[in-house]
């Protein structure tokens, strides 16, 4: 689903370098030749970055048309016809490494990042630090420690059995809300963080582990009955609809800092952004196949004007003024850095994992409770 | 198009007619399925199969054309028939996108997500309660915090009865069903099959203050104002905050928004995967316009649906109240097996005669569509929807062909269990069927309603099936029924189904006399009509 961050502003800029290029065009004669189109298959999250007429802007600058269709990360690696495009734009590292290795490509390029975070309300984090749950980094911002959080989950404990619970007494399971595992990358950095947790605080490695975490964190999952495909949409609930529908939802932290960035008022007063203890960089990595995939993936990394772009957008880039000038100018409650990141497993764990969990949706079959 | 009383159709304003009103009418006929004709197409149209419940939106669509460059034409089908034709392939090419107030029961299908494409919320809207004021403020809801508990114990008790759309034909019923059972089973996460079993007994309980039902939303609102007997409906908000300000109540509704959760539509206009990027163009037009926070305050003042984009706010008349989300199942296994038990064992079971012309002018394909009609609602459509309008487990089902005068009338009531060799039977009593004779249709109707009350008074959803396909040239003349009609002292409603060459005027009186509906089986297929009745039975 489309983002639609400062959509106003975005189309009025869009619209005055519209004009500009007229302009220029009808001045300047016959120089400015017809770009290259390039087209890419990107997850939907990067899908307004790519649309924003001043990214168009500079890509034509560079005599390139980049032309995005969006796909889940998952899709890119399994379903996709990859012959059409010039590059795919995963979402993560593990995805990135898989398509790079089924298509020979010889390089990659991860121009943006953000870490996985979790949206929620201030009640919850009262609630939630009661509980022990939720406690400060000592960093200048919250986390959810994991551990304790799977413990709680693993109980089938719900918001109004939590002691001294007044602010939420809902009916039903403490459960972070997420996408469908089986369809997006967030819940799949989402079931990293939970499966390094699972795995004794380390990587899952192995293929022996990867059934037994997978089992032991499948619950997260599959106890939040129907979840949606696209990592806007969870997100979108959280704004509009509020507390009631989605207490707590994962997130890309991009999602919530453009809406801070963009200063429009859909990040309101009693909202408040956790990250998790450990959580992991959604790494947005580009395999190239092209010459001009390779020329798409070295402006992004390199271009200082996209990197300011991308920061708008939410994204850490390798310019770390840009989005730093951001969090200072929008006064947003985000962190310059993060300690207590951890890696993503490979591709075929990760992957091995979620088959694992698809196929515990099929069987209907209730697997064992976490521990 | 689920509705077809004429009321209903007189209703369509012109704007609608504007829009390809060829379009909506001929697709309501078969329920939008592979029998029916493509949609107009051409470079500016959306073709876009959608539910019933967003008709209203039909005057804002229009102005999407002169706003964005996009001429949206709707084919109208049910939640699970539309989901149904999606997920087997059968919207690919003829339409470009979707529209049902959600995807969610689709999703569950296998292989049907490949299908879909970008989905794009447009608006919200919760399924609750809505009390007359009197009522709810005789059991104490008007101003204190009420759980679906709450309500289930009232229930019990007949304090109230209410009415809602089968939960196989439309999306409101199929949330409501999923809410009260996920607050009912206590568990808090997504109900599975022991859940449900587990929740059964409550279930029936709630259902059993379920007096009115309906194949959609808009049918059931219009057949709730018309009448006074029942209490309430389960439905929208945006249809009972409509209703209030519709002026044709009597008695406003208080809405009650149960505490322990409900389950909310969030109408997603949704991009199929087999568009071509001129209509993928098209549809990220309108749905860029339609998230425009000027058409958003737009949607909420005018159809009482909550705003999607956070820049806009739901104003006063939706309350302060925070509506918690109850999960929804995501095993296709459990929500059919919910469908299987509301409509099986929970809700009060129906009764239900069918009035079928046997006449002369049913040879050749006419009778055999007639049998093919009935074979499918005895077990042999497996489709989605298929399955859930087979004769249910506690039906009562009569059959009276007619011609030149009414036949004997023959009666099957399917078994609590094990329904199979009562519908063998009656697939059997189909096959035999036999065309030849006048037409008597009134004499016959007549024969039918005398044969329902003399029976009647047992609580069961009694109502009428009227096929014909030819003027009335034997017996008594419509005036003779509507003035026995007039003389009844139970009242039930008749489904029409137009076909042939009846006389769509006096089909059309028919409906309106006894507060039933048209359905158009004349280009689509008897089947399908058949079909789309058995959600209002």
């Amino acid at each position: 689903m489309k983002r639609w961050i400062g959509v106003g502003l975005a189309l009025l800029l869009g619209a005055a370098v519209v004009a500009a290029i007229v302009v220029g065009n009808r001045g300047g004669g016959t120089e400015t030749r017809e770009p290259t189109v390039v087209r890419g298959v990107i997850g939907s999250e990067k899908k307004p970055f790519f649309d924003d007429q001043r990214v168009r802007a500079v890509f034509t600058r560079h005599g390139l048309r980049v032309e995005v269709d969006t796909a889940g990360s998952r899709q890119i690696v399994d379903s996709v016809d990859l012959k059409k495009y010039g590059f795919a734009f995963p979402s993560s590292a593990p995805a990135a490494e898989k398509i790079k290795r089924d298509q020979g490509a010889t390089r990659t390029f991860a121009p943006f990042s953000s870490p996985m975070a979790i949206a929620t309300f201030e009640p919850i984090v009262g609630v939630l630090t009661k509980a022990g749950v939720v406690r400060d980094s000592g960093q200048g911002y919250q986390v959810l420690d994991v551990r304790k959080y799977l413990d709680l989950v693993g109980k089938g404990t719900r918001w109004d059995k939590l002691p001294g619970n007044t602010a939420y007494p809902a009916r039903k399971r403490v459960l972070l809300t997420t996408t469908d595992i089986r369809a997006s990358n967030s819940a799949a950095m989402y079931l990293a963080i939970a499966g390094y947790v699972a795995n004794g605080d380390d990587v899952v490695t192995s293929n022996a582990q990867v059934s037994k975490v997978a089992e032991t964190v499948a619950p997260l999952f599959l106890d939040q009955g129907y979840s949606e495909t696209s990592t806007e949409a969870p997100f979108e609930d959280y704004l509009s609809l509020g507390i009631g529908k989605t207490p707590m939802v994962m997130v890309y932290e991009a999602q919530y800092a453009s809406r801070l960035f963009a200063g429009d008022g859909s990040i309101r007063p009693d909202m408040r952004l956790l990250y998790p203890s450990p959580t992991v960089l959604s790494k947005h990595t580009l395999v190239p196949f092209s010459a001009q995939g390779t020329e798409v993936g070295r402006l992004l990394e390199e271009d200082p004007e996209l990197g300011r772009l991308a920061a708008l957008y939410g994204f850490r880039t390798a310019h770390a003024r840009a989005f730093d000038d951001l969090v200072a100018k929008a006064k947003a409650p985000l962190p310059t850095d993060l300690i207590d990141v951890v890696e993503p497993p490979d591709h075929d764990r990760l992957e091995g994992m979620i088959t694992v969990i698809e196929r515990l949706y099929r069987s209907g079959a209730a697997p064992s409770p976490t521990p | 198009m689920r509705r077809r009383a004429p009321a209903v159709r007189a209703g369509i304003p012109p704007v609608a007619r504007v829009l390809g009103v060829l379009t909506l009418l001929v697709a309501s006929a078969a329920c939008g399925g592979a029998d029916t004709p493509a949609p107009v197409d051409g470079p500016e149209v959306l073709r876009v199969l959608a539910g019933s419940e967003v008709k209203d939106l039909e005057p804002l669509l229009k102005r999407a054309q002169d706003a964005v460059g996009v001429r949206v034409t709707l084919s109208y089908a049910g939640t699970l028939d539309g989901a149904d034709q999606v997920a087997r392939g059968g919207a690919d090419g003829r339409y470009d996108a979707t529209w049902f107030s959600s995807n969610r029961y689709l999703s569950l299908i296998d292989g049907a997500t490949a299908r879909l494409s970008t989905q794009t919320k447009v608006m919200v809207s919760p399924v609750l309660l809505g009390l007359k004021a009197s009522k709810a403020r005789e059991l104490g809801w008007d101003g204190r915090p009420v759980t679906w508990n709450d309500i289930a114990a009232a229930a019990r008790a007949r304090k109230f009865t209410f009415g809602m759309t089968s939960p196989a034909a439309s999306n409101s019923g199929f949330s409501a069903l999923v809410g009260v059972t996920a607050a009912l089973s206590d568990a808090g996460e997504a109900v599975d099959k022991a859940q449900i079993d587990a929740a059964t007994p409550k279930l029936k309980e709630f259902f059993s203050a379920q007096t009115l039902t309906a194949g959609s939303s808009g049918w059931l609102a219009d057949a709730y104002a018309k009448q006074g007997a029942v209490d309430g409906l389960v439905n929208y908000e945006s249809v009972l905050l409509g209703l209030n300000a519709s002026g044709r109540l009597k008695e406003p509704l208080t809405l009650v928004y149960p505490t322990d959760g409900v389950v909310t539509a969030d109408y997603p206009l949704t991009l199929l995967s087999s568009a071509t990027p001129d209509k993928k163009e098209l549809y990220g037009k309108l749905a860029a316009w339609l998230r425009r926070p000027e058409i958003q305050r737009e949607i909420m003042t005018t159809t009482f649906r909550r705003p999607i984009v956070p820049e806009v706010r739901p104003d006063r008349r939706f309350g302060s109240a925070s509506l918690v989300e109850l999960p929804f199942p995501n095993r296709r296994s459990a929500a059919d097996e919910l469908i299987g038990v509301y409509l099986n064992q929970v809700r009060r079971p129906s009764r239900t005669l069918f009035v079928l012309d046997t006449s002369g002018s049913m040879k050749g394909d006419r009778i055999d569509a007639l049998k093919q009609a009935l074979t499918a609602l005895s077990g042999a459509d497996t489709t989605v929807s298929g399955t859930f309008s087979r004769f249910r487990n506690r039906e009562t089902v009569t059959m009276i062909p007619f011609n030149t005068a009414p036949g004997t009338p023959q009666s099957f009531t399917l078994p609590e269990r094990d329904p199979e060799p009562t519908l063998r039977q009656i697939r059997a009593y189909g096959e035999a069927l036999r065309a030849g004779g006048g037409t008597a249709i009134f004499d016959s109707l007549r024969a039918a309603y005398a044969r329902a009350e003399s029976s009647a008074a047992s609580g069961d959803f009694t109502s009428i099936v009227l096929m014909t396909d030819g003027d009335n040239t034997d017996g008594g003349s419509y005036d003779d029924f509507a003035s026995y009609y007039g003389s009844l002292p139970v009242k039930f409603p008749a489904f029409v189904v137009l076909f042939g060459d009846s006389d769509v005027n006096e089909m059309k009186r028919v409906a309106q006399l006894t507060g039933g509906a048209t359905f158009d089986a004349r280009s689509g297929s008897l089947a399908a009509a058949f079909k789309e009745i058995r959600g209002y039975q």
